[in-house]
């Protein structure tokens, strides 16, 4: 552990020792019974952000939601997916599937920021999924550096997980980063997708370390 | 025992409640808006800058340049009596309406020691509702309107000190002593004898034996004894608890801003939800009508996820929606209506997965609508269509449903990222090998299935649709796609992501 992370560890230690009563998720995570994430992080941590980087196209990014649809609604978790290219297809999805599901389709990514900041602070939630793999580069480039603060600001006293999909590394806040590198070949659109889904395997770019696991 | 609510001054309090602020500043109620109007009553600040009843408004304009002029307002009045009235029922089912700024309870039902607390509770939400009543408690009606008045500091005498806007009568001929004769209300006839006799307070009056004055004054002076003396206990004629939850003003001046509407519906909404608790009903849906000027109107309706009688979420739930709206003209008028409907008791089930905070829960999406549009929210429910992209969104269920069973086959491949509008491409081959381009997607293709041939409602020439499906792969990205063909047209679906 580098010297900085140490400070940073040390300093939660003390905020959460003199501030015992302040709402803590640190080191509760939403199980996604994807292999690869679940065994190096623990799932998609609880009042956290979480970026996934689609690195590449058809890199399975829609399957990764597809699963948390899947594992959301075993438990009838409510899910919220502000997609801020209007791209997500329902009839790709199984129908009972989409039963907890709210879907905002927004116009632009200044729309989808905003919906985020609202939607990440509902107690109702247990997964806000917002998709700005579509947005336009110049859009995610001028989206300033407080804001996603903001958004982690926001999800940090709620129970829900805040998953931001980006085409590149774009969530200072993030505390776990997974990049999907992989494009898909043609013969897998004839394979069943809980095999596929199986076979994801995002990289971890970052995870930071959290007051309770620094302690 | 009876309790009574008392407001001096009701119809210039009724008024002053309906604008923020204003019953802090010096005001005068006229009897109309011309010149010759005369003050009918004026508030304790009007009063203290030398503003009198009877003066003209230049007159009492001359003593207090910052005064406002009001005139009576009879919706304004309504609504105070209703508030006054509402609270009344929470001291009691048995109250009287007996004359405008005074409400009568009978109390005799209440424990004693949680009396005087309760007519404090109901004194502080009068005031807090804009209505600054004195509250008295004796054995009869009379002596506890004559424990109201007194505390009263517009009719306070000098030689009276009641600090408390609560005064209960324990000792009724200590207290009924020092009182002027004018609080019996005798006749002028009366009062100008009494007065020439040397009578000031009603203890002097008690002092002549009661046979006499009933021997000179005949049955009105009898009648007037039996009042210096605080009367008797008699009947109340009750008031009927409201049915229907409504309230509706039209204004003197037209409202351009939203924060002199959220005062006024704040008002209804304080007094219609006392009225709603006090009836044992919540409110399901709330009816707000916005009349504007040039005989327009805004109406809306707002279903609530789980019916309520709290204030706040009420007021949060017409909040929301007002903050986002603007209207053509200015609004002239303003009714609010709730649909009552019978508490929902009942336990959640521990393994029920309703939401935590409906109401917060409405409200977040009633502010995502706001942002994004009321059609572009919701759960996505698919068509009994073939049609590519059937797809319509639903209102989200209150209780998410238990899982269906697991589909006997899976879903193949990966989902599609739909692009909305398709991308046109044109499609080309050379040499075997064929390619696509448009502005953001080019590039030759690498592999393809298909092309699948899809069609449907070709009984309707109006909806008849017919396409090829291709599924490629380009070489350049490696991403997968799919290309369809309509017409002689390419265009890019989406992407399989």
């Amino acid at each position: 552990m580098s010297a900085a992370s140490e400070t940073l560890a040390k300093l939660r230690r003390q905020l959460a020792e003199r501030f015992p009563t302040a709402p803590r998720t640190v080191g509760r995570a939403l199980r996604t019974d994807i292999p690869a994430i679940d065994n190096t992080t623990g799932g998609l941590p609880l009042g956290a952000i979480t970026e996934i980087v689609c690195a590449a196209p058809s890199c399975g990014s829609h399957l990764l939601l597809a699963q948390l649809l899947t594992a959301t609604r075993a438990t009838r978790t409510r899910v919220a997916l502000i997609d801020s290219a209007d791209s997500f297809d329902p009839s790709s999805f199984d129908e009972d599937h989409l039963a907890h599901l709210i879907w905002v389709r927004c116009a632009s990514t200044t729309q989808a920021l905003g919906a985020a900041d609202l939607l990440a602070r509902d107690a109702n939630l247990g997964l806000v999924f917002l998709d700005l793999r579509r947005a336009p580069e110049a859009d995610l480039r001028r989206i300033p550096g407080p804001q996603w603060y903001r958004l982690q600001r926001a999800v940090e006293p709620t129970d829900l997980a805040l998953v931001i999909e980006t085409p590149r590394a774009s969530v200072p806040s993030a505390q776990v980063r997974l990049v999907l590198n992989t494009a898909h070949s043609l013969p897998a659109l004839a394979r069943e997708r809980p095999a596929l889904t199986l076979e994801l395997a995002p990289t971890l770019q970052r995870q930071r370390q959290s007051a309770a696991a620094a302690g | 025992m009876f309790a009574v609510l008392h407001l001096a001054d009701f119809p210039l309090h009724a008024v002053l409640r309906t604008e923020r602020g204003a019953a802090s500043k010096p005001a005068a109620l006229f009897s109309s808006t011309s010149k010759k109007s005369v003050v009918l009553a004026a508030n304790p600040a009007a009063r203290s800058h030398g503003v009198e009843l009877g003066m003209t408004a230049p007159q009492a304009m001359a003593r207090c340049p910052a005064l406002l002029i009001r005139s009576p307002h009879p919706d304004a009045e309504a609504e105070a009596r209703a508030a006054l009235l509402a609270i009344g029922f929470t001291l009691s089912p048995s109250i009287e309406d007996t004359a405008p700024g005074i409400c009568i309870a009978d109390v005799h039902g209440l424990d004693p020691a949680k009396l005087e607390p309760a007519l404090h509770r109901a004194t502080a939400e009068l005031h807090a509702l804009g209505l600054p009543v004195t509250t008295g408690l004796a054995r009869t009606p009379l002596l506890a309107l004559y424990a109201a008045r007194c505390s009263s500091l517009n009719t306070q005498p000098s030689t009276l000190k009641f600090r408390s806007p609560v005064h209960h009568v324990a000792d009724e001929k200590s207290f009924l002593s020092p009182l002027p004769l004018s609080a019996a209300d005798p006749s002028p006839e009366l009062a100008s004898i009494f007065h020439a006799w040397g009578l000031r307070t009603l203890g002097d009056l008690h002092a002549l034996p009661r046979d006499e004055i009933v021997r000179r004054f005949g049955a009105e002076g009898l009648a007037f004894w039996n009042r210096a003396n605080g009367g008797t206990p008699r009947p109340l004629h009750p008031v009927t608890p409201p049915q229907t939850f409504a309230a509706a003003m039209e204004l003197e001046t037209e409202i351009e801003t939203l924060e002199p509407l959220l005062f006024l519906l704040r008002r209804f909404l304080d007094r219609l939800t006392l009225e709603l608790r006090a009836s044992q009903h919540v409110a399901a849906e709330l009816h707000l009508t916005l009349k504007l000027e040039g005989d327009t109107q805004h109406a809306r309706s707002f279903r609530l996820p789980e019916p309520t009688a709290d204030v706040e979420i009420l007021f949060r739930t017409l909040h929301t929606h007002l903050e986002s709206l603007s209207t053509a003209a200015s609004i002239v008028a303003l009714e609010l209506r709730l649909t009552p409907a019978r508490p929902l008791v009942r336990q959640q089930g521990l393994f029920e997965t309703g939401l935590r905070d409906p109401h917060g829960f409405a409200e977040t999406l009633a502010r995502v609508s706001a942002l994004v549009g009321s059609d572009r929210v919701g759960t996505p429910q698919l068509e009994d269509t073939h049609r590519p992209d059937a797809v319509k969104l639903i209102a989200p269920l209150a209780v998410v449903p238990p899982p269906a069973a697991a589909p006997l086959h899976p879903p193949l491949g990966l989902a599609l990222r739909r692009f909305r509008p398709p991308i046109p491409v044109r499609f080309g081959t050379d040499d075997q090998r064929s390619y696509i381009w448009s502005d953001t997607v080019r590039g030759e293709i690498a592999a393809q299935n298909g092309p699948y041939s899809k069609s449907g409602d070709w009984w309707q020439s109006d909806r008849a649709w017919a396409r090829q499906e291709w599924d490629i792969a380009l070489a350049d990205d490696g991403g997968l796609y799919r290309l369809i063909q309509i017409g002689d047209a390419h265009f890019l679906e989406g992407e399989y992501d």
